[in-house]
């Protein structure tokens, strides 16, 4: 219902040009939910990754977004999606060493508002699919309300909390091992082959191929719409 | 805009195998950026016999599909696809349905491409065109001139190959003479006699004002041209008896290339010009003598030095030096039928060199050999010219009959001869034989009519096991003495051959025992029968039933002469018309498993034999899995020719 009201009074300061295109064309793409009853192959998935300048959600900055597509079961390779963005720094050095990303990188990256908006675009009323989502949401939508005092709107789904409720059952919220629904864990579990880890765009397509495997399982546990997927 | 990361390494995927493996970059990634992939659990089916065909051609990224047909309900294997593979491309090529089905055999990562895309890149690279084509053949299970395509494709990849090996190792360059003594046209041969002996040269190059090459003088020139012809000619220009025109190359040769050519032109002198041709300047002369020096290792030298042995020792050192020119052929791809009329020639000359020693020294122990004719011959292997690596000796004596009362002795004589001769083989690296068919045996050193009665036995009773420890025999071949005892014994069998109706039957089923496997699986080799074999014995499940059909048909054309299987194919291709494009096949296919068998003996120090799947890379698989095609293919015609199906074990 909130989500419903931000995006009508947002679209009305799209009809006094107050936000660009991009933004607006996302926000009437979001104004209808997907439908319970979908079938999973009909939905358009964009699975994806940022890497910031450190992990505090309200100052920390996004440095780059990565994505991949995915329908009826197939990762589309040229459905991908890639930005840099221009930050004055990289991050603490904890940071710099998981990502490696420096200085003379970013410089080459586009500013902020470019970025998001470009990302807007890409992954329109998709649902959204990420490690560990929650972050990756919230960084991101800490730049849409600086920029454009909006959130996102789609549907979204953590591949950690899918692992776990596929390999433990919906329920099960007892404490697990740690680490055990990191992304390295999980795809070494799926046997996944590691390849251009802690770039966004590499974590994103290890991801896709993550979620592909979980989708697989789903299948089998009677999981076929979006409905039973969302939890809807 | 796409993911530069997520579609690079998808392409770097891609380029792992072929025809990728081939392609410019920026091609790969678009193809990479243009597919899907997909992920399937083991069971799952892919597409099933009879489906509509897909847009889209498939390769394994990760995982197993089987490809089967079916029939009856009864699912026929017909290829096990791993990581590399490509399949279903009959959706390239148009056709409405599958004629197999594929099914998940583990899980996979399937990479779907689109089948337009690729006839885009059939359209622009020959490489992949040639690929698909063969990949095409395959899947239609029909021959089409699969071999002949994939042959082309690997003959592209190799020769890259081998140039980047050729550059790699410098040494096997010949380094032509660079400071090279010429002369002008018109100075007297008196005057380029003395540079000649001044400079202890043995040719000149007599050179333009522009430094283009004219004509050499060369020693024999001098002798033959002026010393020998009356009259004084020596102040006359040089011009008139120089040999021109010079045969001009480019520089960059190697070794190979330079045998080659001298073998070609039976010259022995050889300009590098600018551009190659006699209208650009001189820039170093190769010889005959630099292309024997630059490596130590040239036929012609090392048979010369066979012939000059006096000791039993020296043969093992030139048989060692012609295995080191063995591994330099095979290493810059030199056609294995001109590799192996090397080999034979010097293993030949070699086997001569021993029966001369053993005479000798006969001799000198005080057996005088008595003077019936007789002849030295080669079985098996080394008897169809094929002996590249030295594995066992299979040879055999045969002599013109004696009178009654010297037989013994004369027998004596010859297995006395025959036991020197094979030790000495044994010492230049060639091992006994263990079921000893060698002239050292009494049983296989005999008088002509004996050979007869032993073809005659196997021909007229023909005998499953016996049949199968005598085909060697079939492939004899004259070495040494009096050739003509061995054309008379051939004559023997072919009179045999018309009476024993039926023995060419017995001799066709014997080459049928072993149907080839279907292909490789990993570290595997996929057999129809499912039980898959660690280890691909690449003589009794490639070489053996393609040979063994060869022979076959070689003795029902009656061909007398004695030949490889590979010329036993390249005749038999005129003799049947109907089955020519299969026999050009079969010997393609021959000379291929012989090349392969030979990198992995020399890799492995071993007759080559037995060949780990794990070493043989895609396309070799590739090329095996239609060199089995290829074989069935035989088989099958075999099958039909001499109506096996109706005959009972």
């Amino acid at each position: 219902m909130i989500d419903r009201l931000i995006i009508e009074t947002a679209l009305y300061r799209c009809r006094n040009n107050s936000l660009p295109e991009s933004v607006c064309r996302y926000l009437r793409l979001n104004r209808k939910k997907i439908h319970v009853a979908t079938p999973l192959a009909d939905i358009r998935f964009v699975v994806f990754d940022t890497e910031t300048t450190g992990f505090d959600v309200r100052h920390d900055k996004i440095i780059s977004i990565g994505a991949v597509s995915l329908r009826a079961q197939r990762i589309l390779v040229g459905d991908s999606f890639e930005v840099l963005v221009r930050q004055e720094k990289v991050g603490d050095r904890e940071a710099v060493s998981v990502h490696g990303l420096l200085c003379k990188d970013i410089a080459f990256g586009v500013d902020e508002r470019t970025a998001v908006s470009g990302f807007l675009d890409y992954i329109g009323n998709s649902v959204l699919v990420a490690q560990h989502a929650g972050f990756d949401i919230a960084m991101v939508n800490q730049l849409l309300s600086r920029y454009f005092g909006i959130r996102l709107f789609n549907d979204v789904i953590d591949t950690a909390s899918l692992a776990k409720r596929l390999e433990k059952g919906p329920y099960y919220n007892l404490a697990h091992k740690v680490g055990e629904y990191k992304l390295d864990a999980l795809c070494e579990r799926y046997s996944i082959r590691l390849h251009d880890r802690h770039t966004s765009a590499g974590d994103a397509y290890l991801t896709a191929q993550l979620y592909q495997r979980l989708l697989a399982k789903s299948r089998k546990s009677g999981i076929k719409t979006a409905g039973t997927l969302l939890m809807k | 805009m796409a993911s530069n990361t997520i579609v690079e390494r998808v392409a770097a995927d891609l380029s792992k195998y072929p025809p990728f493996d081939v392609l410019e970059p920026a091609v790969v990634q678009d193809l990479a950026s243009s597919l899907s992939i997909h992920y399937h659990e083991e069971g799952e089916m892919i597409f099933r016999k009879g489906d509509t065909l897909r847009e889209a051609a498939f390769m394994v990224m990760k995982g197993a599909v089987r490809l089967f047909d079916s029939m009856d309900d009864e699912e026929i294997l017909v290829d096990l696809c791993d990581e590399g593979d490509i399949f279903g491309v009959r959706a390239i090529f148009g056709g409405s349905s599958y004629v197999l089905s594929a099914q998940v055999a583990e899980e996979s990562l399937i990479y779907e491409m689109p089948a337009e895309k690729i006839r885009g890149l059939i359209a622009a690279s020959n490489a992949v065109s040639m690929f698909f084509a063969g990949e095409f053949a395959k899947s239609m299970q029909v021959m089409e001139r699969s071999l002949t395509n994939a042959f082309d494709q690997r003959k592209l990849r190799y020769s890259e190959q081998s140039c980047r090996s050729f550059l790699e190792h410098e040494t096997l360059e010949v380094k032509p003479v660079a400071n090279v003594i010429t002369c002008s046209p018109d100075i007297t041969i008196r005057e380029a006699a003395k540079i000649m002996s001044d400079c202890n040269i043995g040719s000149i190059l007599v050179v333009s004002a522009d430094n283009h090459p004219l004509g050499i003088i060369t020693d024999t020139d001098l002798r033959k041209k002026v010393v020998a012809q009356p009259g004084s000619v020596k102040e006359q220009p040089v011009r008139d008896i120089m040999s021109s025109p010079v045969y001009t190359i480019t520089g960059r040769k190697t070794v190979a290339d330079m045998v080659m050519l001298m073998v070609k032109t039976k010259l022995r002198h050889f300009c590098i010009t600018e551009d190659g041709t006699v209208n650009s300047p001189l820039q170093g002369i190769i010889s005959e003598h630099d292309i024997i020096t630059s490596e130590g290792n040239n036929p012609a030298v090392i048979m010369k030095e066979i012939m000059a042995a006096d000791q039993v020792g020296q043969l093992k050192v030139e048989r060692d030096k012609a295995e080191h020119l063995l591994r330099i052929y095979i290493g810059q791809d030199v056609a294995v039928h001109f590799i192996s009329n090397i080999i034979t020639e010097i293993n030949d000359a070699l086997i001569v060199k021993a029966i001369g020693l053993s005479i000798a020294s006969l001799e000198k122990e005080g057996w005088l050999l008595p003077d019936t004719p007789f002849c030295w011959l080669s079985l098996g292997s080394e008897g169809r010219k094929e002996q590249l690596l030295r594995t066992d000796q299979d040879n055999a004596l045969l002599y013109l009959d004696p009178p009654e009362y010297l037989k013994a002795e004369v027998q004596a004589s010859f297995v006395a001869l025959g036991r020197k001769v094979t030790s000495i083989l044994e010492q230049s690296g060639f091992a006994l034989c263990p079921a000893e068919v060698m002239a050292s045996n009494d049983e296989w050193c005999q008088p002509v009519s004996v050979w007869k009665k032993y073809f005659s036995r196997w021909i007229l009773t023909p005998e499953p096991k016996a049949l199968m420890n005598a085909t060697i025999f079939f492939d004899f071949r004259p070495v040494y003495g009096d050739a003509s005892l061995a054309a008379d014994l051939k004559k023997g069998i072919f009179e045999e051959l018309a009476r024993g109706r039926g023995f060419l039957e017995f001799f066709a089923k014997n080459a049928l025992q072993n149907p080839p496997p279907l292909g490789f699986f990993r570290n595997f080799l996929v057999e129809k029968s499912r039980d898959h074999a660690n280890e691909f014995d690449i003589k009794s499940r490639a070489m053996m039933p393609l040979s063994d059909a060869a022979r076959v048909l070689a003795y029902e054309q009656r061909i007398p002469d004695y030949l490889s299987t590979v010329e036993r194919y390249h005749r038999l291709a005129d003799l049947l018309l109907p089955e020519k494009d299969l026999c050009l096949e079969a010997a393609a296919a021959y000379e291929f498993l012989m090349r392969l068998r030979v990198v992995n003996g020399l890799d492995q120090g071993s007759s080559g034999r037995y060949i780990k799947p794990e070493s043989l890379n895609k396309i070799d698989r590739q090329m095996l899995r239609n060199v089995f095609t290829t074989i069935g293919q035989v088989q099958k015609t075999l099958n039909m020719r001499f109506q096996l199906d109706y005959i009972r074990d």
